[in-house]
C-alpha cells in the first residue's frame, strides 16, 4: 500500500474526529430518544406527537434541498407529499388490497409520479426565470387541489381515502407485551417509518455532502460563475428538484401509512403543509437539513400544546379580550414569527450556532497565532 | 429545434391562437349565450387586470414578486364592504346619483386604505430584502398570512354577502343577449384605469421615469432621482389597483372571505406569466385571455375551468417564455 499523503492524513483524522465531537453525541442522543418515545411515553398524543416531528424533518429537509442547497423556492413540496400519500392510499385502501406487495408498490409508484412531475415543471420553468418556480408551483398546487377535490369518483373527493394496512403494519397485529408495553401495529409502523425517514435523511445529507451538491451550493451562491466553470446548471438545477420532490414523495407515502387516511386538505393543501415546512425550513435555518428536526419539533409541540397555552392566557388575563381573539388567531403570531425570523434571524438556529461557532474556532486561531 | 420555430413563427401563432380563442367556443355555444359569456368573460378579464397590473409593475419597475398582493385585494374587498355597510340607505336608494356616490366612497376610502397599508409593507418589510428574489418572496408570503389573519380579527372568519347598489343590479335585453349592468360597469373600469395608466406612463415625466426605471435601475438613479421613493409610490399605487380591484370583485362575486386574495392572487399570476412580468398591455391581454378561456370553458366543460389557464400558460412558457409582451414594450 501507498504511503498516505498529508491530505489523506487529514481526511482520516477528521473521520475519526467526526465520532469524537459533541455534536455526534447529541446527535445519537436525540436519535435515541425518538427511539425510546413509545417506551418512556406511550400515550397516543406524545407517540403521534414524536411520530410527525420525525416525518416533518424528514419532509423539511427535503425541501431544504430545494431551497438552501439549490435556491429555488417551491410552493408544490405540499403536492408532492400529497401525491405520496395518495398513490399509497390508492394501491393499498381503494384500488387494491392490503397486501406487502401493494404496499412496495405504493411507494415505488410514489417515488416515480413524483419524479416525472417534478421533471416536468423544472423543464418547464427553469429555462425562464427560477422565481417563476414558485409562481407556477403554486398555481400547479392549487390546481392539484381542485382536481383532488372535484374528481371525486377517482380520489374520493373532500371525505379522503381511508387505508387498511398490511400485516404487521395493522392495528389487529399483536407481538405481545415487551418492557411494559404492547408491542402491536401501531409501534411497528413507528419503528418502519422512523428508520425509513433517517434513511431519507442519511441519504440526503450524502447528496449534499457529495461533488454533485458542492455543484450545487456553487450555482445556488452564483449561476453566472458555476455556468462559466463549464456546469450546465439546468441539468444540475433539475436532478436536485427531482431528487427532492422523489424524497417528498416517499415521506407522503409513509405519512399516509401512519394517519391512515388522506383528504385534500391534510395532505395536499398549500396553506396548512406548505406554511408549516416554510417556518420550519426558516426557523431551523436554510441550507443546514439539520435545521429540519429543529424547526418541525419546536412548532409541532408548539401546534400540539396550543390549546393548553390559550387555556392559561386565558386564566392569566380573563379581562384582555382582545388578547384572546390573538390567540384564537395563533395563524397571525406564527406569521409575525415568520416575518421577524426572516428580517432578524435568517440562518435559523442551526446555521446561527454554526456561525457562532465558526467565529469562536476563527478567533482561537488567531490568538495562537 | 421546435423552440426555433416557434420564434420564427410566433406572430402567425399568436394570431392563430387569438382566432382559436374567439372561434372555437362558437362550435358548442349557442351565439346568444355566446354574446353574454364573452361579456361575462371581458368583465372578468378586466377585473384579473387591475390586480395583475399591480404586480405587473411592481416587478418590472422593483424586481419584486409580490405574493401579499393578493391579500392587500382582500383588504380592499373588506374596506369597501365596511363603507357599503355604513352606507346602508345609499345602497338601497333607487337613486343612480347616490348609488354612484356610495360606490365611489367606498372606491376612494379602500385603494386610499390599501395605499397606506402598502407604503408600510414597503417601508416595514419589503425594502430590507431588496434584490433577494428568495427573501422576498418568504417575507411577502410571510406578510400575506399576517394580513389575512388580521382581517378575521377585525372582520371576523365568516362569509359575508355583498350587496350590489340598486341601480347596478339587474340586465338589460339586447336582441335576445342578456346584458348584465355591474359586469358593463366593469369593463368600463378597466378600461379606465388601463386608459390612465398608459397616459401616465407615457405623457408624463413621471411615467418616463417609471418606465426608464424597467429598463435600468442604476442609471435612473445615476440622473439624480430618487428610486426608492419611486419604489414606495408604485408599491402604493400598485396596492391601490388591488384595492379597487378587490372590491369590485367582490360586488361581481357578491361576497367577501378571508381568503379570496389566494385565488385571485394565482389568476394575476397566471395573467402576468402569459401577458410578460413588467408589461401594462400584456397584463391587459393576458387578463383577457384568462378570462374569457375561464368562462367559456366553465359553460362546455364545467370541471376543466379550473386547469385550462394553466394548461394556456404552460403553452406560452413553452412559445415565449418570457410572455406575450416582454418588459418595457
Amino acid at each position: 500500500m501507498a504511503e498516505p499523503t498529508p491530505v489523506h492524513l487529514f481526511h482520516m483524522s477528521e473521520k475519526r474526529r467526526q465520532f469524537k465531537s459533541s455534536g455526534f453525541f447529541l446527535k445519537m442522543a436525540v436519535l435515541l430518544l425518538f427511539i425510546l418515545v413509545p417506551f418512556l411515553f406511550p400515550s397516543f398524543k406524545t407517540v403521534d406527537l414524536a411520530m410527525q416531528i420525525v416525518m416533518f424533518a424528514a419532509l423539511v429537509a427535503s425541501f431544504d434541498i430545494l431551497l438552501g442547497y439549490t435556491g429555488i423556492l417551491s410552493f408544490g413540496h405540499g403536492m408532492f407529499f400529497g401525491i405520496g400519500a395518495y398513490c399509497v392510499a390508492f394501491l393499498i385502501g381503494k384500488y387494491g388490497s392490503p397486501s406487502y406487495g401493494n404496499l412496495i408498490l405504493g411507494f415505488l409508484l410514489a417515488a416515480a409520479v413524483s419524479a416525472v412531475l417534478a421533471l416536468l415543471i423544472s423543464l418547464l420553468t427553469l429555462r425562464v426565470k427560477a422565481i417563476f418556480f414558485a409562481m407556477i408551483t403554486l398555481a400547479i398546487a392549487e390546481l392539484a387541489i381542485v382536481l383532488a377535490t372535484k374528481l371525486s369518483g377517482l380520489t374520493g373527493g373532500e371525505d379522503g381515502i381511508s387505508l387498511f394496512t398490511p400485516g404487521i403494519f395493522s392495528p389487529a397485529f399483536n407481538l405481545g407485551e415487551f418492557m411494559g408495553i404492547d408491542i402491536n401495529g401501531r409501534v411497528v409502523t413507528y419503528y418502519f417509518i422512523l428508520f425509513s425517514c433517517l434513511a431519507l435523511f442519511l441519504i440526503m445529507l450524502r447528496f449534499t455532502k457529495s461533488p454533485l451538491g458542492r455543484v450545487l451550493q456553487a450555482i445556488r451562491d452564483n449561476v453566472q460563475r458555476a455556468e462559466a466553470l463549464g456546469y450546465n446548471t439546468f441539468l444540475y438545477q433539475s436532478i436536485s428538484i427531482t431528487f427532492g420532490c422523489v424524497v417528498a414523495g416517499l415521506v407522503g407515502a409513509l405519512y399516509a401509512l401512519w394517519v391512515g387516511y388522506v383528504n385534500p386538505e391534510s395532505s395536499l393543501s398549500v396553506m396548512t403543509i406548505m406554511l408549516d415546512v416554510l417556518l420550519m425550513v426558516i426557523i431551523g435555518g436554510m441550507g443546514t437539513l439539520y435545521g429540519g428536526l429543529i424547526g418541525a419539533a419546536f412548532l409541532k409541540i408548539t401546534q400540539t400544546y396550543l390549546p393548553d397555552l390559550q387555556h392559561l392566557a386565558k386564566d392569566l388575563f380573563p379581562q384582555a379580550e382582545f388578547l384572546h381573539n390573538i390567540m384564537e388567531r395563533w395563524l397571525l403570531l406564527f406569521g409575525v414569527l415568520f416575518i421577524l425570523v426572516v428580517i432578524f434571524f435568517p440562518k435559523g438556529v442551526i446555521g446561527s450556532i454554526r456561525e457562532y461557532g465558526a467565529r469562536r474556532k476563527s478567533r482561537g486561531l488567531n490568538k495562537t497565532a | 429545434m421546435a423552440e426555433s420555430v416557434f420564434r420564427r413563427f410566433s406572430q402567425q401563432i399568436t394570431l392563430i391562437g387569438a382566432v382559436v380563442l374567439f372561434v372555437l367556443p362558437l362550435l358548442g355555444i349557442p351565439p346568444t349565450t355566446y354574446l353574454t359569456l364573452t361579456l361575462a368573460g371581458l368583465a372578468m378579464g378586466m377585473l384579473l387586470f387591475l390586480v395583475a397590473s399591480g404586480v405587473s409593475i411592481i416587478f418590472g419597475l422593483m424586481d419584486v414578486l409580490n405574493f401579499a398582493h393578493g391579500s392587500l385585494f382582500a383588504w380592499g374587498a373588506y374596506v369597501g364592504f365596511t363603507v357599503f355597510s355604513l352606507l346602508m340607505p345609499w345602497v338601497e336608494a333607487d337613486s343612480l346619483a347616490l348609488n354612484l356616490a356610495v360606490f365611489l366612497v367606498a372606491m376612494v376610502t379602500a385603494m386610499i386604505t390599501v395605499a397606506l397599508l402598502g407604503i408600510l409593507l414597503e417601508r416595514v418589510i419589503v425594502r430590507r430584502v431588496y434584490g433577494n428574489h428568495l427573501f422576498q418572496i418568504l417575507i411577502t408570503f410571510g406578510a400575506t398570512i399576517v394580513l389575512v389573519e388580521l382581517i378575521r380579527v377585525f372582520w371576523g372568519p365568516n362569509d359575508e354577502v355583498m350587496r350590489v347598489p340598486l341601480t347596478f343590479r339587474g340586465n338589460w335585453d339586447i336582441l335576445d343577449v342578456i346584458v348584465y349592468r355591474y359586469r358593463v360597469i366593469c369593463i368600463i373600469i378597466g378600461l379606465l384605469v388601463y386608459g390612465g395608466l398608459l397616459l401616465i406612463l407615457k405623457k408624463t415625466k413621471l411615467g418616463t421615469i417609471v418606465r426608464a426605471g424597467v429598463e435600468d435601475r442604476d442609471m435612473v438613479q445615476a440622473m439624480g432621482h430618487n428610486i426608492y421613493l419611486l419604489f414606495t409610490g408604485v408599491f402604493a399605487v400598485g396596492a391601490a389597483l388591488a384595492a379597487l380591484g378587490g372590491l369590485a370583485m367582490s360586488l361581481f362575486s357578491l361576497q367577501v372571505y378571508p381568503d379570496m386574495g389566494g385565488t385571485y392572487l394565482l389568476f394575476a399570476f397566471i395573467v402576468v406569466i402569459i401577458g410578460g412580468l413588467g408589461s401594462v398591455t400584456g397584463s391587459l391581454v393576458g387578463a383577457l385571455i384568462v378570462g374569457l378561456t375561464y368562462n367559456y370553458v366553465a359553460y362546455l366543460v364545467p370541471w376543466a375551468a379550473a386547469g385550462v389557464n394553466i394548461l394556456i400558460m404552460i403553452i406560452i412558457l413553452l412559445i415565449r417564455p418570457t410572455g406575450l409582451f416582454p418588459a418595457g414594450e
